[in-house]
């Protein structure tokens, strides 16, 4: 009976090979990915010099205040279907809307639902250092690559 | 009081014979019970009282059918809500799992004590609400609202097997109290759609590794039908 009782106590070791999973790990709610390319030379990144970035009526963003950098990821507002930032590139500003759809997506126990967007489009946006702006992917479900493109 | 002392010395005097009476039958009577035992698990009342959110009934029972082997069955219901970081949902529903335990404790004679190990198979049918969550987003720039959905994912099933581990001590006349932990593996579950299966009613929570703990401790009375002699 011993040798019976030993192997049920190594099925059971076997048994709770624990894994935590009371930290959450996985990816969340992506940012809005943004690049700054050359505007006479689409292939090009071209580094902007940002004195801050900010939402409309919110504060600026710690993370982008005096830096010079040729992508930035910001967050989107969750309670709405729209964004306005307003970003400053050598005392120039441009105000730039963007519009989506939202919907939630399970992730796991600690991490609970990550909202990812779709149907990403720029409603509304000033011209005054931003050349032109392309979408290259309407949906924001990850932080892989660039959503948005910004010539200038 | 000297009433009292006297009342005191026949009572105790009384235990003495009756002591005596006991160990002398227990030698001559060599026999085996075989019956079926009918408990209840008494720790989920009790943690109900201290947790509302945790709504807990489960009743044991077990059938001797070989000298050391016993049919074993466990049938409950439960409502519990669970809080975590994002979310917060509440599960609803019954369960019962059958299966078989061996007594690997070998009782002096007149005893009847149990170590047992034992191997179950588990089904519940169950219903999962999600009462609220929090998207999770990086950082606090934007204030993240609470949604409210309440959306109940009903006809969810969830089957596992289980190896237990327990005892039983008989403490007064075919009076058992036991206690076990069953290591749970789950086989297949039914998956609510954009949520997961994170408690299971009888499996309790299921971890990543899809495995979980439960225990009990019981209180059940053997009803003897056949006395064998050994």
């Amino acid at each position: 009976m011993k040798k019976q009782l030993v192997i049920f106590v190594i099925l059971i070791i076997t048994f709770l090979g624990c894994e935590k999973d009371d930290i959450c790990i996985d990816a969340i709610t992506p940012n809005l990915i943004i690049r700054f390319y050359n505007d006479t030379l689409h292939t090009e990144l071209k580094k902007v010099a940002l004195d801050s970035v900010w939402a409309i009526n919110k504060n600026v963003l710690s993370a982008y205040k005096g830096v010079i950098t040729d992508s930035i990821a910001i967050p989107l507002n969750l309670s709405e279907n729209s964004t306005r930032y307003i970003i400053e590139n050598n005392s120039v500003k441009d105000t730039l809307e963007f519009s989506y759809t939202r919907s939630d997506v399970f992730v796991s126990r600690s991490c609970g639902y990550k909202t990812i967007f779709d149907n990403l489009q720029i409603s509304n946006n000033t011209n005054n250092w931003i050349k032109s702006i392309t979408i290259n992917n309407p949906t924001i479900s990850d932080e892989k690559a660039a959503h948005i493109s910004i010539y200038h | 009081m000297k009433k009292l002392h006297i009342l005191v010395f026949i009572i105790s005097s009384w235990f003495g014979v009756q002591c005596y009476a006991q160990q002398s039958t227990d030698t001559i009577k060599r026999q085996e019970l075989y019956g079926i035992r009918i408990g209840i698990d008494v720790s989920k009342p009790i943690i109900t009282f201290f947790d509302t959110q945790n709504k807990g009934i489960e009743m044991v029972s077990d059938i001797r059918i070989l000298n050391n082997y016993y049919l074993a069955a466990e049938i409950g219901n439960v409502t519990k809500t669970t809080n975590e970081d994002y979310i917060n949902f509440t599960t609803k529903g019954s369960y019962i799992k059958v299966g078989f335990n061996y007594n690997a404790y070998k009782n002096w004679i007149g005893m009847r004590n149990e170590i047992y190990v034992g191997l179950r198979y588990g089904i519940s049918f169950f219903s999962q609400t999600l009462n609220n969550y929090t998207p999770n987003s990086n950082g606090t720039y934007f204030n993240t609202p609470q949604i409210n959905p309440n959306t109940k994912f009903s006809g969810l099933t969830a089957q596992w097997y289980a190896f237990v581990f327990g005892m039983k001590v008989e403490t007064f006349k075919n009076l058992y109290l036991g206690t076990s932990v069953s290591f749970n593996k789950m086989i297949s579950t039914k998956e609510p759609e954009n949520f997961k299966n994170l408690y299971v009613p009888g499996f309790n929570r299921v971890f990543l590794n899809n495995s979980g703990v439960s225990f009990n401790y019981t209180l059940s009375y053997l009803i003897p039908i056949i006395k064998k002699k050994k």
